[in-house]
């Protein structure tokens, strides 16, 4: 990289026109994010027609800078009021939640700011710095590897219920089963469908999570209208207040979590929402007070908060060295960046240096972009919850439906809302937890999809699966981690 | 009161009589955002959009392998004001009785795009040529794998199709399902599968790359993209071709003059620079037929594909 | 509602029976070895297993089968909780005949009165939050929310 490129990559950067750009679509991002039942996918699919018109480095801005801010603003609604923005935000509602309900609401959301931002720019960085070596590692992925990773993802199930695990374990087969229902399945066979042509195409996550996060809560809400509302969260204080401490105190889970966020973006098919299920899960293990976990405790959400931002960087890795989406919103920038000429391949960092480095600057301005940005989105929501509890109630209910509405445009999305809302308020009354049931509907498709290929290639022998290196080495692990509760439990009596 | 009723009756009464269209229209894509399908559905309703004046709102309706978007189409009312972007499936799906929808079911507005398969193996594959890869498949039946749709899909059949041609048993090349082509490439590359028979638009990010090769293409004239990739014709000298391609629909029974006013704006369309420009851009193919050359080639790729899916013992 | 976990058990081994049941009529997938039958038995078995431990568990410490919530037992809450269920069951049948600005303006309604506003407060939130909807949805994010019997006036 020399001096002249940098030059003419920032002077394409500073120009009036696309800063505004990056300014709209930020402003676009955390709409889109802050609504439930948005996604930062849809985000993108929506600039997508305004991109056509835009010259290459704008056009691209625009992407970056609307994802980023979606992934965040979806923390917003998760923290205040129990409802993820986005899948991403999912693996820590509940935690976020009760930090609000305990009166630590801008804690929650501070940590869940400023540690997206340094996320996001640790995985800039490592895109910036490593793009085509971790491409070929990522490549190298393939149905076995995935298995395992799945199978790893699906085991920090047993670390986030810890509290009952049988129950936990319940929850996440049924999300596993709910995953089943429909035609997309290896055989492309209907199961459980009667026919039914919306069942046929599967029950979709966002309205199930929706209901069983919101509706829920609000069941519970309007169930206890006639005592004074607990939500005690009127002080408006500064967001910021405390970070440096968390930064110093949590340094660890900061980098482990921005580590493994930017590696799960960089596998293709494996985005924010599981890297932010895995990083969850780890903290708990690795934390020196995991009983405190899904009280209202921190820790978890700075390294699930720091891993999801730093995966949508990741997630380019692939993207541009080979043209293979590592997300969905990576899968449609894809397509925008040969329209404009940006054919991605391991020559684009040589054929089109001004405009990658640009981009890569976008990145970092973007997240930059974030903290005042989401600092006064903070403060615009927080000002929501003032409204009366006999407003408010009615106005998320009504944001309820539309989202679950807007994902597939179907009214079936509403109904699925209202079933599982009432399934998830019946399975927290008796105790099992919501979270493990929307991680198997989150990992059910990919792992049968991967053990069947697994299989089918193999011709039926289990051992290939732990033929390949990679493969071996987190076999042994998901092995290990799986059974390490049973050892433990053996050891003590 | 009455006075209100009246007001809004008469606005009634205008609205009805005025020319289509008058509000924004919904454009039904049966696939994901980001995959080539929605991608031409979105440069087609963002130029559609300049042609009939008013909002044409593109709607992913996914899952089911393409059936809930195409049955969500076909279901729509017949007014012009839904319409939808039908693909190759639909002549497919009902041969495996995953739904009772067939090609008969719409209103076709024209065809827009067609993109052939071709044949990929790894950059470092020891199968030059298609000749070397079939004489492989059929010396070793079952040991190599081909990947890059779910079972049953487009890429399936071309490939399976191909081996029935060359009379060798499709079961020799066992399909790992995957969830488009993407994946199967990535797979390709992983030295998962060994075989990608997916369209060269599909596999171009990594034909450039250097890790995937493209051995053949399954269409009468080479790719334009790679002009050295030869047909099966000089290849094999066999005239196996099969293609995916992308039509515009309507539901069925839409109003003569709306159906009038839709042709000549995707006509339109079609013969603009800024499609022409975008195709070629991504690669994709470009194909054109009016509503009644639509119907026939809808009709010609139904009873192919059909033929071809039951001497592959995919259909029964 | 509170349910006894002998009695969940139950339910979750009689689903699993079910399941296993029903998973026997799915076909072989042509040319492969592992069939759509096999995630599902696998999922019915885990349940199965699952399921005898909790009515172990349940049977064990005793308690009444099931007990209603508080809410249940009448007044405002019972009112605001099947206000909200049966609203959206609402929404579900008439929002595509009716259209979603009728609807959204009847449930918000509906919903701020018996949650407790004034009509000073009930009228105005009524009207603008479907507008409101309207105008971040179907405008910005071109969301197709269904106009019902406002179709001919729809732009």
């Amino acid at each position: 990289m020399t001096g002249t490129v940098l030059a003419q990559a920032l002077s394409q950067l500073f120009d009036a026109y696309v800063l505004w750009v990056i300014l709209g679509s930020a402003v676009f991002g955390l709409f889109v994010g802050a609504v439930p039942g948005l996604t930062a996918t849809m985000a993108t699919a929506l600039l997508v027609p305004v991109t056509f018109f835009m010259p290459p480095v704008p056009a691209i801005a625009s992407i970056v800078t609307a994802t980023a801010m979606a992934i965040f603003a979806g923390d917003i609604p998760s923290c205040l009021l129990r409802m993820p923005g986005t899948p991403a935000s999912a693996a820590y509602t509940d935690e976020a939640y009760a930090m609000t309900k305990k009166g630590q609401g801008e804690l929650a959301l501070g940590a869940g700011l400023v540690f997206s931002v340094i996320g996001g720019l640790f995985g800039t960085a490592v895109l910036i710095a490593a793009a085509p070596a971790l491409a070929e590692i990522a490549l190298r992925f393939s149905s076995f590897e995935y298995f395992w990773l799945v199978v790893l993802g699906l085991a920090s199930a047993v670390f986030l219920a810890l509290a009952n695990p049988l129950k936990g374990i319940v929850s996440l087969l049924a999300g596993l089963l709910v995953a089943s229902v429909g035609l997309d399945n290896p055989a492309g066979f209907p199961r459980f469908t009667f026919g039914n042509a919306e069942l046929a195409g599967g029950l979709t996550l966002i309205p199930i999570m929706i209901g069983m996060f919101a509706v829920s809560e609000i069941i519970r809400n309007v169930a206890t209208i006639d005592q004074p509302w607990e939500m005690a969260q009127t002080r408006i204080g500064n967001v910021f207040n405390g970070m440096w401490q968390l930064t110093r105190r949590y340094w660890l889970s900061i980098l482990r979590g921005s580590a493994l966020g930017t590696a799960i973006g960089a596998l293709p098919g494996a985005g924010a929402d599981i890297a932010a299920w895995m990083s969850y899960a780890m903290s708990k293990r690795f934390s020196k007070e995991p009983q405190k976990f899904g009280t209202g405790h921190v820790e978890g959400i700075i390294e699930a908060g720091a891993s999801n931002n730093s995966a949508l960087a990741g997630a380019w890795i692939p993207a541009l060295v080979f043209g293979i989406p590592g997300d969905s919103i990576t899968a449609i920038v894809i397509g925008v960046l040969y329209i404009k000429g940006l054919n991605p391949g391991p020559t684009i960092f040589m054929n089109n240096a001004v405009a990658i480095y640009a981009i890569f600057m976008v990145f970092i301005l973007a997240n930059l972009l974030m903290l005042p940005l989401g600092w006064a989105a903070i403060k615009g929501a927080k000002q929501m919850l003032r409204a009366p509890r006999c407003v408010l109630m009615p106005a998320i209910l009504l944001f309820c439906v539309v989202g679950s509405f807007a994902i597939n445009n179907s009214i079936f999305g509403v109904t699925l809302m209202l079933v599982f809302g009432v399934i998830g308020y019946v399975m927290e009354e008796n105790g099992f937890p919501i979270a493990p049931a929307i991680l198997g509907m989150v990992l059910g498709g990919m792992l049968e999809e991967n053990f069947i290929s697994s299989m089918i290639k193999a011709d039926g022998r289990l051992l290939a699966f732990f033929e390949r290196p990679i493969a071996g080495g987190l076999g042994a692990l998901a092995l290990a981690v799986l059974c390490f509760p049973l050892i433990r439990r053996a050891l003590r009596y | 009161m009455k006075r209100l009723v009246a007001a809004l009756l008469f606005f009634a009464a205008a609205a009805a009589h005025a020319q289509y269209p008058q509000r924004p229209v919904q454009l039904i894509v049966p696939w994901g955002a980001g995959g080539g399908t929605d991608a031409t559905a979105r440069i087609i309703a963002s130029l559609l959009e300049r042609e009939l004046k008013q909002p044409i709102n593109v709607v992913n309706r996914t899952g089911g392998s393409g059936v809930v978007g195409h049955q969500a189409i076909a279901s729509s009312p017949a007014d012009g004001y839904t319409l939808g972007m039908i693909t190759v499936e639909i002549t497919m799906m009902h041969w495996v009785g995953l739904t009772p929808l067939t090609y008969k079911d719409y209103t076709p507005v024209g065809l827009v795009n067609a993109d052939p398969a071709g044949i990929h193996v790894r950059v470092d594959s020891p199968y030059k040529s298609t000749k070397d890869l079939i004489a492989a498949i059929k010396a070793t039946p079952g040991k190599m794998k081909a990947s890059g749709t779910g079972q049953g899909g487009i890429w399936h059949l071309a490939i399976a199709g191909l081996l029935k041609d060359q009379g060798v048993e499709p079961t020799a090349l066992p399909w790992v399902p995957s969830n488009g082509a993407a994946p199967g490439l990535q797979d390709l590359v992983a030295g998962g599968v060994d075989v990608v028979p997916c369209s060269i638009p599909e596999a171009r990010s990594m034909i450039d790359a250097g890790k995937v090769r493209a051995l053949a293409i399954m269409d009468a004239n080479p790719p334009a993209l790679y002009p050295g990739v030869p047909t099966l014709r000089k290849e094999l000298g066999t005239d196996w071709a099969i293609a995916a391609w992308r039509v515009i629909a309507a539901p069925k029974g839409i109003p003569a003059d709306v159906h009038k006013t839709l042709v000549n704006a995707l006509k339109k369309v079609y013969d603009s620079k800024d499609y022409k420009d975008f195709m070629a851009s991504r690669g994709f193919g470009v194909l054109w037929a009016d509503p009644e050359g639509t119907a026939k080639f809808m009709a010609k790729s139904d009873s192919d594909l059909g033929a071809a899916l039951k001497a592959v013992g995919l259909a029964k | 509602m509170k349910v006894n976990d002998a009695v969940t058990g139950v339910a979750l081994l009689a689903l699993a029976a079910v399941l296993l049941w029903h998973i026997q009529g799915f076909p072989e997938m042509p040319g492969q070895k592992f069939g759509p039958a096999w995630f599902p038995g696998l999922i019915a078995i885990g349940l199965g297993v699952c399921g005898a431990r909790l009515v172990y568990a349940g049977a064990r410490r005793r308690g009444p089968w099931m007990t209603l919530p508080e809410w249940a037992h009448g007044g405002r809450p019972l009112a605001a909780v099947a206000s909200v269920l049966g609203g959206l069951g609402f929404y579900i049948i008439a929002a595509d005949t009716l259209g979603f600005h009728f609807t959204a303006l009847m449930l918000m309604a509906l919903w701020t009165r018996l949650m407790g506003a004034s009509w000073r407060i009930v009228v105005p939130v009524a009207v603008l939050a479907p507008i409101v909807i309207h105008l971040a949805f179907y405008k910005l994010l071109r969301i197709p929310l269904p106009w019902g019997v406002l179709e001919r006036f729809a732009f």
